[in-house]
């Protein structure tokens, strides 16, 4: 009992794996007790110590075996542990304890989720099995929805075609005509390809594959015989019909689309429109791999595309025309309402963001503003390209008189929110942000409460730019924590859905939670910290000057007296500190006075000072990394990072392999550039041991392109830099200048000429690109008039390079 | 005059401290006045959105008026249509409004109210024009240095006696 009652309280602590060997030594000593076996399944379930988790099952079963439950766990524990065969056979043995007229027979939920599952087992072990089961178990199933999509995905892979067409019409007759996925599965079923491609939001196999010509026309016709007839009103027939139109075809069609959009007045026609800029993407890496799509973001590539100038095209010819006699067409018979033109106004401006032409798009916003000012739509959008055009300050201006506008929408708050962090304002935006926290006392607090990750991201990421990293390390660290909480919370899952038999939504829940350290926003927590921490250990007196010790005179170089004087000025300065921090103390006590004390817990840490002190930079940064190598492995972002805390680490082979996991995902990276030719150039020189070098220096061709050393590699990138300068982004060209000094392969002002020459052609010219250039050209000590003079003229609203 | 064109769909919403910042922002760009800031916090605390209330289209505040019981009067303090919305009759579906909310009420809270009244710019024929013939008001007296950042600064008083 003793040690029963010890892992109840090391599972109160969180303390899972404690708790653990506490239950397994209760066991040694009482070796049935239900209760103790029960609880260290649900532990080791929790840390997915599956082969464990059979074995406890296995035993519960075995004790008693009257109870649903035991018979499902051992089942769930076949299935994760591998043994699929096993696993059906266990749902089948249970099955045949049951008489013949009992409830678990009879269609109903529980006896339908369960059949669903034992049908996703057997059709991962073979899909002509999965499929007789599927058939056989129908009158037992009431998620008819689901048991179609399986139909029909069983058809596809058992190359029954025309089966999987009628299913899928099947499907869309219930009513899923608007879901992509299905589509993209009846595309499937046309052109009679076993596997559908994994898709998100208005894409298709069409939007995704790049398919032939002859493709499509299949595609389309059976869409116009079959779809476009039965399904008229379906708009996402509709979109799919244009998605496989010529240019000429998708002209017109844009045309009609964008008159019924603009008349109803929808704000995100220009981003809908966007997915039809596809760009094929660079061939893959392996010659029988299909080639895909990719969709167009940068503004160069956007200009160039057909669909992007046809749309302009239509744009322009409505605004004309609804300007001059408040028409679309001058043949049109009836008027447009007062509202079209904004709405046209508001489209082009969108199409000019698509473009970077923030100008001309403020321009038409402008005139939107006086056709109707109370349209908040259009303060945000004006804010946005205020702020892509390099002037936040005026963004967050603009967007504040939105929300001023309107004090109950929520969505313009948290927008207005955001940008104030990102203009360095956290103060503001907390003001704003507490307009919807209902909090007592401190909103931040309602924030972490609320597991609020986005406001504590852009708060961390604003103070990171601000250095102050006590409170940003915090912040990012609270995010860490709600993380740490989502794998928490899935411990009362086990025995709950085990019991409800939502078996197949509870292992899609395993599933999610074993992959919760490669979700983008714990990314985006880590990478902070990684960034932060690193900072720290690469200058340790910024460390003291955080703790607010104030940076630390070099003693050593001191007289006597000197050293004297300048610790009595310390010591003062201290002094002084201290008196004022115990005044705001008193202050804000007296303003409290009366008010009770309980605001919920207090923080005593609110500037994250003592977590500074506590931990040590480069272990925690190496920390975050490991996890997420494991879990973000297709980031190449992950593997920049591992790299920088590898070689501060001075594990050189680490730091070898991040590079070749990084040119894997991404090659033609900037970031990645400058760190093999940092690599390069420092690894040669430091003390390794013999067998480290060897395999730096059997490897390190491969990385340099086939260069026998860095400098050859850098004067070669330089050589395609000068030949084709429109074609490289803006960050590979200050990359490669960068580097052309690092290398001593060039003067400043020959390596200031590869950014320079180049001007604002290319992709990746946006307002920070160009800033990071000017450091650099400022950082190799280069003329930096010009490259001022040609941005400013390209970005004359930046507030970055305003002219002097 | 130009044709008039069907009228513009709209409908009716109140005026909030949530929303009061849209009936500024309509204000400033129809009226060379400025309001103060107390005629803002009355309409919001008159909370009487039969006298007080937005006209709405596509989602957007294009129109309000606002009017307000003074003894026996019932008087129309601001009506405003913005610029582009202009010609659709927004104006007197929503002084018509007004008018309707005397009939439903004149035997309860609008009891005392004897007539409805405005005053309008000396210039502003339109205006003169709309209430008179529309509404069948009559022009009253001429009320001088009305107006205190406009030339001339008179102003008259339509009034129409309600039964």
């Amino acid at each position: 009992v003793c040690w029963h009652v010890y892992g109840l309280l090391h599972r109160a602590d969180h303390n899972y794996n404690e708790a653990i060997k506490a239950y397994k030594q209760a066991l040694k000593i009482d070796k049935d007790n239900l209760q103790i076996l029960r609880d260290l399944s649900w532990l080791q379930m929790q840390m997915r110590d599956l082969n464990g988790f059979l074995v406890t099952r296995n035993t519960l079963l075995n004790l008693k075996p009257n109870l649903k439950l035991n018979w499902l766990a051992f089942c769930l524990s076949k299935h994760l542990t591998g043994d699929l065969e096993g696993a059906v056979r266990v749902i089948d043995i249970y099955l045949e304890t049951l008489d013949a007229d009992s409830p678990e027979k009879q269609r109903d939920y529980e006896p339908s989720e369960l059949a669903l599952y034992k049908n996703h087992l057997l059709g991962e072990i073979s899909p002509h099995r999965g499929y007789l089961h599927l058939m056989a178990c129908k009158p037992l199933v009431v998620d008819m929805g689901a048991w179609m999509l399986q139909k029909a995905k069983y058809e596809l892979r058992m190359a029954k075609w025309a089966d999987a067409r009628a299913t899928y019409i099947q499907i869309f007759q219930r009513g899923l005509t608007e879901d992509y996925r299905v589509h993209a599965g009846y595309m499937c079923s046309i052109l009679e390809r076993p596997q559908i491609p994994k898709t998100i939001g208005t894409h298709t196999l069409v939007t995704t594959v790049v398919l032939d010509q002859k493709q499509r026309q299949k595609i389309m016709e059976v869409y116009k015989a079959t779809l476009a007839r039965k399904f008229g009103r379906s708009k996402a027939v509709q979109r799919v019909i244009m998605t496989l139109m010529d240019q000429d075809e998708l002209s017109v069609a844009l045309e009609a689309y964008c008159r019924k959009q603009l008349t109803k007045g929808v704000p995100s026609l220009a981003s809908d429109l966007q997915s039809f800029l596809l760009l094929e993407s660079p061939p893959p890496s392996s010659p029988n791999a299909e080639k895909t799509f990719v969709l167009a973001t940068d503004p160069l590539d956007i200009k160039n595309h057909a669909t992007y100038q046809a749309m302009v095209k239509i744009a322009d010819r409505f605004i004309t025309n609804l300007e001059s006699c408040k028409k679309y067409d001058p043949n049109d018979t009836d008027e447009e309402p007062p509202s079209t033109i904004l709405w046209a106004w508001y489209f082009r401006a969108g199409l000019h963001e698509l473009a970077g032409q923030y100008n001309e798009g403020i321009a038409l916003l402008e005139k939107c503003f006086e056709h109707t000012p109370t349209a908040v739509d259009v303060y945000e959008l004006i804010a946005r390209l205020y702020r892509s055009a390099g002037d936040i300050a005026k963004a967050v201006e603009y967007l504040d008189k939105g929300r001023d506008l309107d004090k109950q929408d929520r969505y313009i708050n948290n927008l207005t929110t955001k940008y104030m962090l990102a203009a360095g304002q956290p103060e503001t935006a907390l003001e704003r942000i507490s307009l919807f926290t209902k909090h007592e006392g401190n909103p931040e607090q309602n924030l972490f409460d609320m597991q609020c990750c986005w406001y504590e991201l852009d708060l961390a990421d604003c103070l990171g730019r601000k250095q102050i990293f006590g409170k940003a390390i915090k912040k990012y660290t609270a995010v860490v924590q709600h993380f740490e909480d989502f794998q928490e919370d899935q411990f009362d899952f086990h025995s709950y859905c085990i019991r409800k038999v939502t078996l197949r939504a509870y292992t899609d829940v395993l599933r999610w939670e074993d992959d919760l350290w490669g979700q983008p926003y714990y990314g985006r927590a880590a990478e902070g910290l990684i960034d932060l921490y690193l900072k720290l250990h690469d200058n340790p007196g910024l460390l003291n000057e955080q703790l607010g010790n104030g940076a630390e005179p070099d003693y050593s170089n001191m007289t006597a007296a000197e050293r004297k004087k300048a610790k009595a000025i310390a010591r003062k300065k201290k002094k002084a500190a201290e008196k004022k921090a115990a005044e705001l103390e008193e202050k804000q006590k007296a303003e409290n006075n009366g008010k009770a004390l309980a605001n919920g817990p207090v923080d005593d840490d609110p500037d994250g000072k003592e977590l500074l002190k506590s931990k040590v930079p480069l272990d925690e940064a190496r920390n975050y990394s490991a996890i997420l190598s494991k879990h973000a492995p297709g980031k190449v972002s992950t593997w920049i990072l591992q790299f920088d805390v590898s070689m501060r680490r001075k594990k050189t082979l680490m730091a070898l392999q991040a590079l070749f996991k990084a040119k894997s995902i991404d090659a033609e990276n900037p970031d990645l550039f400058t760190r093999i030719v940092e690599f390069a150039v420092t690894t040669p020189f430091v003390d390794e041991n013999e067998i480290v070098m060897s395999v730096v220096k059997s490897e390190l061709p491969s990385l340099l392109n086939g260069c026998s050393n860095v400098g050859d590699f850098v004067m070669r990138m330089s050589e395609t830099c000068k030949s084709a300068v429109e074609t490289l982004s803006l960050p590979m060209r200050t990359a490669i200048a960068a580097a052309l000094i690092k290398t001593e392969k060039a003067s400043p002002k020959e390596a200031s000429e590869l950014i320079v020459n180049g001007g604002l052609n290319g992709h990746g010219m946006t307002v920070e690109n160009c800033a990071k250039a000017l450091t650099v050209l400022q950082k190799m000590g280069a003329e930096t008039g010009t490259w001022e003079k040609i941005v400013k003229e390209g970005f004359p609203l930046s507030t970055l390079f305003a002219s002097s | 005059m130009p044709q008039e064109k069907e009228p513009l769909k709209i409908e009716f919403g109140g005026i909030t401290a949530n929303n009061v910042e849209m009936l500024r922002k309509l204000n400033t760009v129809c009226f060379p006045i400025a309001y103060s800031d107390n005629f803002y916090k009355d309409v919001v605390a008159r909370k009487n959105e039969g006298l007080n209330k937005f006209a709405y289209f596509g989602g957007f505040v294009i129109g309000a008026v606002c009017a307000r019981v003074e003894d026996k009067r019932l008087y129309i303090m601001t009506l405003g249509v913005l610029a582009a919305y202009r010609g659709r009759q927004v104006g007197a579906t929503l002084i018509q409004s007004i008018l309707d909310y005397y009939e439903e009420n004149k035997n309860v809270e609008l009891a005392e109210v004897e007539e409805i009244a405005l005053h309008v710019h000396v210039s502003n024929q339109d205006a003169i024009r709309f209430y008179v013939s529309k509404f069948g008001f009559e022009q009253g007296e001429k009320v001088e240095n009305y107006y205190r950042r406009v030339e001339p600064p008179h102003g008259y008083l339509l009034f129409k006696k309600l039964s």
